[in-house]
């Protein structure tokens, strides 16, 4: 472990005088083997910025600017390996917040070519009118940084913060952002009082998918209100948690399957960008068995739960995901059918960063590169780049 | 070809339906949906069930997201073993028409009910190709 560097904020020190900087453990040089794989275009969907010290300060609505917001890593559940990586501590402020920084490792030193970038947003707070405001500023400050006066190059590409409690505030961002030429998609918490089908929901999906925006879904590492990780209560240790997490998505997923949402919203596009591609089939198989039966529960879901995938749900693969094993690997996103539904996302600066270099080696190339960059390619129109790794000298 | 006398029409009303054995080996259910005489084989497509003696009903249909309504009233016939749906008089399930029940050519001749035992219309749907 590299000796602290500077005293970390006084947030992030817990009360035995220990800072989440000073346990970061995990490396991103650290995996084997882990290097740019030359001629292979990575579009990686699963960046996230964060703001320097005092920076969101000024874009914060004026009702809220003076407001102290609710801090800290996964309060209940604090990652004992550190949350986010050694080396992503900039010299000052917190990971992610330091564009040179993020730049070289993922642009220069690891291949990327371009970042899908998705800034956190406290996940859940009790007043639904304070999240909507810290969404909106996060957005401003987004649009102002990182997309613009650091993306002269267009390698970020953005996301639209909204709170999902706040519905008529998450409209409104979206129809304020959706023109924005670097944004790409839609962002909320997996965290969430309720299901995602709940129809209380439903004119933020319609206004994503009349905007031609993909809606993502990522777990937010800061959420203020932390709902139990199961139904029958508390973990008590942080891997249990952490394997637990992607479990949500299919819970959002099969809720606004049956629920009828993929049916009334057919251009809805949902990105579970914090993994689950290799446990969702299997759980898609059990809801086909039981769907013909049950269809009277649900006469506005028209299809077969896994005749949905293909057309609305993309999944970021997760670095703790899929077998070890490449031909097994291979084969599980073969029945999974990773070439259409799975993109890679590194999720830097976060303790479980999946280097581009490590991610889906030893896999058929073709199946790679659909990974890599060639489904995001086609979600998030873009167009396929040209790797980094050639283009340079 | 062979011609089965199965009953006279007016023991077919509107709504009603006989069960025949054509062989030893075929049963066939023969209904009259809203005035038309229809004959299928008396097996489900997904698990070989006695389709034709389930019940006969509506389906719950949906006009947009959240609506719920009732249609085709005494046309759903929903197999005993597994609750699948298929909708009369074509024998179709609602939301995947290529699962369909195995039809028989019905003729009704001087006020009786034949069906008629040859290369079936259509077939029924692959076997194991869904749950």
């Amino acid at each position: 472990m590299n000796p602290p560097k500077k005293p970390a904020g006084a947030a992030s020190v817990d009360v035995v005088g220990i800072s989440a900087r000073d346990v970061a453990q995990v490396s991103f040089a650290d995996p084997a083997g882990a290097r740019p794989m030359p001629g292979v275009p990575v579009i990686d969907c699963s960046v996230h910025p964060r703001p320097r010290p005092g920076e969101l300060k000024r874009f914060m609505p004026p009702l809220w600017r003076d407001r102290r917001l609710p801090m800290g890593e996964r309060y209940y559940y604090p990652n004992p390996l550190g949350e986010y990586l050694r080396d992503s501590y900039p010299e000052s402020g917190p990971p992610g917040s330091d564009v040179a920084l993020l730049s070289r490792h993922l642009f220069e030193e690891s291949g990327v070519d371009v970042a899908i970038l998705m800034p956190m947003t406290l996940g859940m707070l009790p007043d639904p009118d304070l999240q909507a405001g810290i969404c909106s500023a996060t957005n401003a400050w987004l649009a102002e940084t990182w997309l613009g006066e650091h993306n002269a190059h267009g390698r970020f590409k953005g996301s639209i913060r909204v709170a999902p409690v706040n519905p008529a505030s998450a409209v409104a961002e979206i129809e304020r952002w959706a023109g924005h030429p670097h944004v790409v998609q839609v962002a909320v918490p997996m965290q969430s009082m309720q299901l995602y089908g709940n129809p209380h929901f439903l004119p933020i999906w319609r206004a994503a998918a009349q905007a031609g925006l993909p809606v993502a879904l990522h777990t937010e590492p800061e959420t203020g209100v932390e709902l139990a990780p199961t139904a029958l209560g508390y973990f008590r240790q942080f891997l249990a948690y952490s394997a637990y997490q992607p479990t949500t998505f299919i819970n959002h997923l099969t809720n606004m399957m049956a629920g009828g949402v993929l049916d009334h919203l057919p251009e809805l596009r949902l990105v579970f960008a914090d993994g689950a591609w290799d446990i969702a089939t299997p759980f898609l198989w059990r809801l086909d068995k039981d769907y013909r039966p049950m269809r009277p529960d649900m006469p506005w879901m028209t299809r077969l739960p896994s005749d949905y995938i293909a057309q609305h749900v993309r999944f970021v693969a997760h670095a703790l995901e899929g077998p070890e094993d490449p031909a097994l690997l291979e084969e599980w996103l073969r029945i999974c059918d990773g070439a259409k539904t799975v993109m890679f996302g590194s999720n830097y600066p976060l303790w479980n960063t999946h280097h581009p270099g490590e991610a889906f080696r030893g896999i058929d190339p073709t199946l790679r590169g659909r990974i890599m960059a060639g489904t995001a390619a086609e979600l998030y129109r873009l167009p396929l780049p040209v790797a980094a790794q050639e283009a340079r000298p | 070809m062979t011609r089965h006398a199965i009953c006279d029409l007016a023991d077919l009303p509107v709504g009603g339906r006989v069960i025949a054995q054509l062989d030893p080996r075929i049963s066939v259910g023969v209904f009259n949906v809203g005035g038309q005489i229809v004959a299928f084989r008396n097996e489900c497509p997904h698990a070989g069930a006695p389709v034709c003696v389930g019940t006969l009903g509506a389906a719950v249909a949906s006009s947009g997201f959240g609506e719920r309504h009732l249609e085709h009233e005494g046309c759903i016939l929903k197999c005993p073993w597994h609750a699948w749906e298929f909708k009369l008089p074509e024998g179709v399930t609602l939301t995947q028409p290529a699962f369909r029940l195995r039809a028989y050519p019905v003729v009704v001749e001087d006020g009786r009910v034949f069906v008629e035992e040859r290369a079936p219309e259509r077939r029924g749907a692959p076997r194991g190709a869904a749950a």
